[in-house]
């Protein structure tokens, strides 16, 4: 049949495109090569490397942790050398008795790739651009408030502030990002800095720019030659010559690329997907070596209830709504158990648990809910053991059985289910049970709407559908809302009743809470309608919270009086309960051991996180090694 | 009645066609006999392969595929039924008309048929969605994807009554007085009707896929399980890196089961419809 | 004015109307987003730094301004249509400044390319095979690529692209699973491109002929199958014509019309992109492009890509319609 003979003849010309090998990358020699996801995806406006003009380009393809850099670096886990690390200062902020001055020593001998020394002139140049150009991504912040910049010798620059701010210098310090700095001898000839696209980018950082995909799927970059020059050569040698950032697609194709070995360091997958490189990949390893293996962000994903929302406004229901959940079948819906719960609204990682979760244990053990009818103790501090011993039987000598190892790796406790307790705090707030149903003090079906983030956030999609279904088996009609792609917007208008999300960030390595906190302020809560700026999406508000903002202002960042604040504020969260605290946000970055070995991990090497889309990277890079 | 027996006693692709259908829909039927709703996850343990006592497995979210699917088709089934019947409906009246009346009634309204074929159908889906939120449900969907996607027929069944608009036999009943309507249903649809059994099959088609793809990208409501919200789930858990293949394969089978019934069964209807392909396929 | 040049220009006019009218549509549309670049924007520089409050305000009416966005709805439209009739459709909103035409202009290219060629493969593969298995209806080997073809046409596309995937990137890895071409390669045109652009695109075209082999494979069965049964072939076999002759003079010519409207509505419609082949195999293209724009609320260039889809696919239309007369001479030019 000359059908069948066309097959073969078609199969016999395509065999020679799947036999030739060619490999990952063309021209680099792989083991010199370290492959990174970029979680941003396939990058629109790939040739954009202006990372100050807002939004117009990629920020993680390797731009703001190889290229760039800025005064100060506080770690999120320990740090090479310790949390807070000087990078372009020499020293830490000095601020003026009243806070209204910061100055900034810097270090000598750092050099711009193309050979500049960079000085107190690039710091003036950045600062100043800022002040006089609007619409850049650092404008807002300096405009509010630098009233004057000034460089009295070419390794100071003073900063004169329009109003006292202690926290002034957290603009400069890197969490994920935070102001970097711009090249004076190449913007200075720019006619409009908004539309310059600085390609290539002239970088402080070790690597420069070696190629790049104008479809934005590739970007690579090159060790320096003078790699001593940058602030990270404090530290030794950058160990990757070559570091290629990829879009490598959906999670289950990052699962299949480092399978092949083809991809060193995975941004984030699914548990599963996880679970699957734990079993069939022996070269990968997460941040724990067995469960949970992910790495505890600084991020504390939440049940958010919009505080504008009449339903929500009694602290009763809050509660109530927090009693019908059962975090152990959260954690398993969503993490699959490898989760990090915490009760209170820090994030259980990097300095939390010291500062705060260990501290506050007792008050919580102690901590009295009076529902009118009763009095109960709600805390069960034994959650995170029950989660470690439910998954003990099918994962065996995975799962720690160290009582403080089970802590770090599952959390401690949480709320114990108390539907009666529930009941007793909903009829006291005017809610009645009708059948099977609830019904609102005005009649109406209590109806909840939980919005999630969809295929974006998977396993906040899956904890938003397993809380849904928790308060649906109560008798409340609740169900989940996908705004895939809207969440931001409709985050920022109010437009949600409630939200798996999270309000409460921090440092991860540094107790204070100013970070996220000092946005929580009753002043910043936007009217109904309005959109609320960062970060205090449940737009709730309390003077005794105000109280707390308002005295943290006026102490300086390591003043130990700032953590007696802070447990203040987790004090009032708890009897307050303006967002339900669920856990810390759990990103499964997986690192393969073929070509590099040296990753920081939770036991023997916490120097950084591994999450390779932080500015934190560029530590990463001067403790990986090729592997032998 | 009497036919359809007949039919089916007689013309094999007919009845294989009708046996995959029953199937198909028995199956989607069973839901209402469902022992657990079909948003409720974690009722069964994750991740269980087909056994006797779970014969279609467990998903990795804790629920029984085999009832779960149920739903899932019964739910895509009736999704697919009503796209197609509204927009073949639509796509009918506009075409034979069209073709028939010619004119400036022709222009007009290949007009808005055009307009309707030159929208790009995916971004408007999406956008919709967006501007819909949470009040997106796969019954808007449908009244959706049916007024969208009877343009591209419509022209076909239009080309083909403009051929016929030219036949002799139309000639001859405008001659002998039918009315239009007349000639429409009585001499013209039985022409067009071969091409409408096979465009509702691939209609039926293009819709599920459409719903699939719009899943798998996240585009729909996740709270009503349909076959491409269960792809969306299975993806969700990288079902088929983690090995857990029988959440995908099982609906796949029913959809392919549901192709193949409807092919087969407009094929024989097209070759009973039509008397002289029933005359000219016994030579061959 | 009678005949051809009349039909020709009222068909021009309806051209004009059926465009002018789709891209008002569009740009309602678009339009009526509920996300805010501009907010979208703030989003996405705020979430994981620092930022003062007062500052995110500030920011918002700078980015209102330099995005240009302060008018109404009404002075947008004219905008809109300023810039089109200058051929431009301005600066994207989601990476500002850069134009919108280069943005599409990048993607563009990699889409026409594995549209066009997997469109024509599918097309002439499915009649083809269509076309023998209506008019040889007893041929087994015939039989058993329908029963292929009709069996990967329902199942889901992203199914067969994923599986696809799967076998030929994971259990047996000969082919790369993403991107256009290897890492760090120059596009030069060079051998060694050449291979790795084939390399890179068998498995996107393969998974799209998969799927869309069945479609044409039935519809021209079927419509051969009506052919065959008109009383030309039956003279024609009468008369003793080469049964290959019939098949091809009498039977396919005649079939092909309508398959040949639906390949050019196919092929201008390629134009939106390939979305779920562009997101299982991380191949370059319009589609990706257009859905973060959906997502960045960047209304600029989700209706540059549109446009420019609306008017392809209109022209498509347009070209079959004006060769329609001379396809099929039963149809008077009218």
């Amino acid at each position: 049949m000359r059908l069948w003979r066309a097959v073969v003849a078609l199969a016999v010309v395509l065999w020679p495109l799947g036999a030739v090998a060619q490999g990952t990358i063309s021209d680099l020699p792989r083991k010199e090569t370290l492959i990174v996801e970029n979680p941003e995806g396939t990058i629109k406006n790939a040739g954009w490397f202006n990372i100050w003009a807002i939004n117009a380009g990629s920020q993680s393809n390797g731009l703001q942790q190889l290229g760039m850099d800025t005064f100060w670096y506080i770690d999120p886990q320990k740090g090479v050398d310790g949390v807070w690390d000087n990078s372009l200062a020499a020293e830490k902020p000095i601020y003026n008795a009243d806070f209204t001055e910061m100055t900034v020593k810097l270090r000598k001998g750092i050099f711009w790739s193309d050979g500049v020394e960079f000085t107190a002139d690039d710091v003036l140049y950045t600062i100043q651009t800022h002040m006089k150009t609007n619409g850049l991504r650092w404008s807002a912040p300096v405009q509010i408030n630098v009233a004057e910049v000034s460089a009295p010798d070419p390794q100071t620059v003073v900063f004169k502030l329009k109003k006292p701010n202690s926290r002034f210098h957290a603009l400069f310090t890197v969490r994920w990002n935070a102001m970097w700095m711009m090249p004076k001898h190449v913007f200075e000839k720019v006619p409009d800095i908004t539309k310059f696209d600085n390609n290539p980018p002239v970088t402080l950082g070790a690597y420069t720019l070696k190629s790049f995909d104008p479809n934005g799927k590739w970007y690579i970059w090159q060790k320096r030659d003078d790699w001593k020059r940058t602030t990270v050569a404090r530290f030794g040698e950058p160990g990757p010559k070559y570091v290629a950032y990829i879009d490598p697609g959906p999670p289950d194709k990052r699962v299949i690329a480092q399978m092949n070995h083809e991809l060193d360091i995975i941004h984030d997958t699914s548990p599963e997907g996880m679970f699957k490189l734990a079993k069939d990949s022996p070269s990968s390893h997460g941040w724990f070596k067995g469960f949970p293996y992910a790495h505890p962000d600084p991020t504390l994903p939440a049940v958010l209830l919009n505080a504008e929302n009449p339903m929500f406004q009694n602290r009763d229901v809050r509660w109530a709504l927090a009693l019908l959940i059962d975090i152990k079948a959260v954690s398993l819906a969503s993490y699959r158990g490898a989760a990090t719960i915490s009760a209170i609204a820090i994030p259980p990682t990097g300095a939390g648990p010291e500062y705060y979760h260990e501290p506050l244990e007792a008050w919580l053990k102690a901590f009295e809910l009076d529902t009118g009818k009763q009095k109960i103790k709600p805390y069960d501090p034994t959650i995170g053991k029950q989660i470690a011993d439910m998954l003990r039987p099918s994962l065996k000598d995975q799962i720690p059985t160290d009582a403080a190892d089970i802590a770090k790796a599952f959390g401690r406790g949480w709320w114990k289910p108390n539907p009666q307790a529930a009941t007793e705090l909903l009829q006291r707030a005017g809610y009645t049970k009708k059948g099977d149903k609830w019904y609102m003090p005005d009649g109406k079906p209590f109806t909840i709407h939980v919005t999630v983030e969809g295929d974006l956030r998977p396993v906040m999609t899956r904890a938003g559908s397993m809380v849904a279904q928790q308060w649906r088996q109560f008798g409340i009609d609740a169900s989940t809302v996908v705004a895939q792609g809207s969440m931001f917007d409709r985050r920022q208008a109010g437009d949600y009743e409630a939200m798996i999300s999270w309000s409460v960030e921090t440092w991860g390595g540094h107790p204070d809470l100013a970070y996220f906190l000092d946005s929580w302020h009753s002043q910043f809560v936007a009217p109904p309608g309005k959109p609320q700026p960062a970060r205090n999406w449940q737009r709730w508000s309390n003077p005794e919270l105000d109280k707390i903002i308002e005295d943290t202002r006026k102490i300086g960042f390591d003043d130990p009086k700032g953590v007696e604040l802070g447990r203040d504020y987790v004090k009032l969260m708890v009897r307050e309960m303006p967002i339900i605290p669920l856990m810390s946000y759990n990103v499964f970055t997986v690192m393969d051991e073929t070509y590099w070995t040296g990753y920081p991990n939770a036991a023997t090497a916490p120097y950084t996180d591994p999450v390779p889309n932080w500015g934190n990277t560029k530590y990463m890079m001067v403790k990986l090694k090729p592997k032998q | 009645m009497r036919s359809f027996l007949a039919l089916l006693k007689s013309n094999r692709q007919f009845a294989s066609g009708v046996v995959l259908l029953a199937l198909v829909a028995g199956f989607a039927c069973l839901s209402f006999f469902s022992p657990y709703p079909p948003n409720d996850s974690f009722v069964v343990p994750p991740d269980l392969p087909p056994s006797p006592e779970y014969w279609f497995g467990t998903t990795s979210r804790g629920q029984e595929l085999f009832w779960l699917l149920t739903f899932a088709i019964r739910n895509t089934l009736v999704f697919g039924i009503v796209v197609a019947v509204l927009s073949r409906l639509l796509a009918l009246l506009i075409g034979l008309v069209a073709g028939y009346a010619g004119g400036w009634v022709d222009r007009l309204l290949m007009s808005i048929n055009d307009t309707f074929i030159v929208i790009p159908l995916f971004p408007i889906l999406v956008l919709f969605y967006f501007v819909l939120k949470d009040h997106m449900s796969w019954g808007l969907l449908a009244l959706m994807m049916a007024f969208l996607g009877w343009s591209y027929d419509a022209r076909l069944i239009r080309s083909v009554a403009l051929s016929l608009r030219h036949r002799e036999f139309t000639e001859t009943g405008i001659f002998s007085g039918m009315s239009t309507r007349q000639i429409l249903v009585e001499e013209h649809l039985p022409y067009v009707l071969p091409i409408v059994f096979s465009t509702t099959m691939n209609n039926i088609n293009w819709s599920i896929g459409l719903e699939v793809t719009l899943s798998v990208l996240g585009f729909t409501d996740i709270n009503t399980p349909t076959i491409g919200v269960m792809i969306y789930w299975a993806n969700q858990h990288t079902a088929l890196v983690a090995g857990i293949w029988w959440w995908i394969f099982f609906p796949v089978l029913l959809v392919v089961m549901t192709f193949i019934g409807l092919f087969l069964l407009a094929v024989s209807m097209n070759e009973y419809i039509d008397p002289r392909s029933r005359l000219g396929r016994s030579e061959r | 004015m009678t005949g051809y040049p009349l039909y020709l220009l009222t068909r021009l006019g309806q051209f004009a109307l059926v465009i002018f009218i789709g891209i008002n549509i569009a740009f309602v549309v678009t339009h009526a987003t509920p996300i805010d670049p501009v907010e979208q924007s703030i989003a996405a520089s705020t979430q994981f730094g620092s930022i003062n409050p007062e500052a995110v305000e500030m920011m918002r009416q700078s980015l209102k301004e330099l995005y240009g966005l302060q008018g109404g709805l009404w002075d947008q439209y004219v905008t809109f249509w300023r810039r089109i009739a200058a051929g431009d459709f301005g600066p994207s909103l989601s990476a500002f400044p850069t134009p919108v035409s280069i943005l599409i202009g990048r993607a563009l290219p990699w889409t026409v390319a594995l549209l066009v060629i997997s469109t024509l493969l599918t097309w002439v593969l499915g009649n083809l095979l269509g076309g023998l298995a209506g008019y040889y209806r007893r041929n087994r080997a015939l039989r058993f690529a329908g029963i292929l073809a009709m069996a990967f046409h329902p199942i889901p596309y992203y199914i067969v692209a994923f599986l696809l995937l799967i076998v030929f990137g994971y259990l047996w890895p000969i082919l790369p699973i993403s991107g256009g071409y290897t890492m760090n390669m120059e596009q030069d045109w060079s051998a060694e491109f050449i291979l790795s652009l084939l390399r890179h695109g068998l498995l996107p075209v393969a998974s799209l002929a998969l799927v869309g082999l069945g479609g044409w494979f039935m519809g021209m069965r079927s419509l051969v199958s009506n052919v065959v049964t008109e009383d030309y072939v039956a003279y024609a076999e009468l008369a003793g014509v080469e049964r290959s002759r019939i098949l091809r003079s009498y039977v396919m010519r005649n079939a092909l019309v309508p398959q040949v409207t639906g390949l050019a509505i196919s092929l201008g419609s390629i134009f939106n992109g390939a979305i779920i082949t562009e997101q299982v195999f991380g191949y370059p293209g319009v589609g990706t492009l257009l859905i973060s724009a959906v997502h960045a609320g960047d209304y600029s260039l989700v209706l540059g890509i549109t446009t420019v889809s609306i008017i392809a696919v209109s022209f498509a239309v347009l070209l079959i319609d004006l060769a329609y007369p001379l396809l099929d001479p039963r149809v008077k030019a009218r």
